[in-house]
């Protein structure tokens, strides 16, 4: 059986990569889909637990996690396109002031 | 634990591990957003195959449905939708930012370590048979509208905000004032009582196009320059 350390490893490693991405990464949409991974990471050590433990708690909150998720897609691409369209680019660095 | 001959759990841990692993890195190392977004996928489907190892199919099924379909194309769309070119390289700005995501890198991956070396002395929690109904779609709705039933409406209420949200940012800010070409059909302009052209509001170049057309037809010589008045626009 897979001790339960090696789900949770797996899901820091991920982490991690996610959170270098958004840290190296300056288009706006890859930033978005760094963060995206770091949701699924953690997602991942939810359902270990979940699993591990015997509890559906952990997979309910997953499927809240989902919701939260796609609803962080619908906005977060939604401010990615009005950006777009004012300054012409995704570069973060071109979006570093608030003011046109 | 650790024979010499892995089982098939392990096995499978270690192929779909890779995978979502391989596919996290690529993804971070593209500097094309489609290519990152296929990767992206990549990790959902292989993390959506360690669900199933760990006995979680309705997860599993939900992953592939929300997340590879819905959430990753909607992002694609958005890619396709803005043309984004690939990322140019040029010099960075804040170049301190890079040692400082290696630190935290580091820091991460060293608690990850630290963590797998607690793991071989903790005791680990029996993992549940395969007869348990833990990950089942009847367990979960069943604690989702008995216990959890205020975050599960909570939720709703967020996607709602979500939905009004997103149809406030991504529409045009108003209804623009000029019609915008093709948005109009392409008819000769009106005249007036003395001959000139009565501009309406909505007219546009391919307006003034049409009405040259239709002056070069009749054979009236005063047609290009009001039509080129309206190119300028």
């Amino acid at each position: 059986m897979i001790p339960l350390t090696w789900y949770l490893a797996l899901s820091a490693v991920m982490f991690t990569i996610g959170v270098v991405g958004v840290i190296i990464k300056r288009n706006a949409i890859q930033m978005f889909m760094c963060i995206e991974l770091m949701l699924n990471a953690v997602n991942l050590t939810f359902v270990a637990f979940s699993s591990y433990f015997g509890d559906v708690t952990g997979q309910l909150f997953v499927f809240i996690v989902m919701t939260v998720a796609a609803a962080e897609a619908a906005v977060g691409l939604g401010i990615i396109i009005a950006i777009f369209r004012n300054r012409e680019s995704l570069d973060v660095d071109d979006a570093s002031v608030l003011r046109l | 634990m650790f024979n010499l001959l892995p089982s098939v759990p392990q096995l499978l841990f270690v192929l779909f591990g890779a995978m979502a692993l391989g596919c996290a890195v690529a993804m971070v190392a593209q500097r094309n957003p489609l290519y990152s977004a296929i990767s992206l996928v990549g990790v959902f489907v292989s993390l959506a195959c360690l669900y199933l190892t760990l006995q979680a199919p309705f997860i599993a099924a939900i992953q592939v449905i929300v997340y590879a379909g819905a959430i990753m194309v909607l992002v694609v769309f958005v890619i396709m939708l803005l043309n984004v070119e690939e990322e140019v390289r040029r010099p960075l700005r804040l170049t301190y930012l890079i040692p400082v995501g290696v630190l935290l890198a580091a820091v991460l991956v060293g608690e990850a370590a630290f963590m797998l070396s607690l793991g071989s002395s903790a005791p680990t929690p029996a993992q549940t048979t395969s007869g348990s109904d833990v990950g089942l779609t009847a367990s979960i709705g069943t604690g989702m509208f008995t216990k959890y039933l205020l975050p599960f409406e909570v939720t709703s209420v967020l996607i709602l905000m979500a939905l009004v949200g997103a149809i406030t940012l991504a529409r045009q800010g108003r209804t623009p004032l000029f019609a915008a070409p093709g948005n109009v059909d392409e008819e000769p302009a009106v005249l007036t009582a003395g001959g000139d052209v009565a501009i309406k509001p909505g007219d546009t170049a391919a307006t003034g196009r049409a009405y040259a057309r239709e002056q070069i037809r009749s054979g009236d010589a005063a047609a290009p320059s009001t039509s080129a008045g309206e190119e300028e626009r």
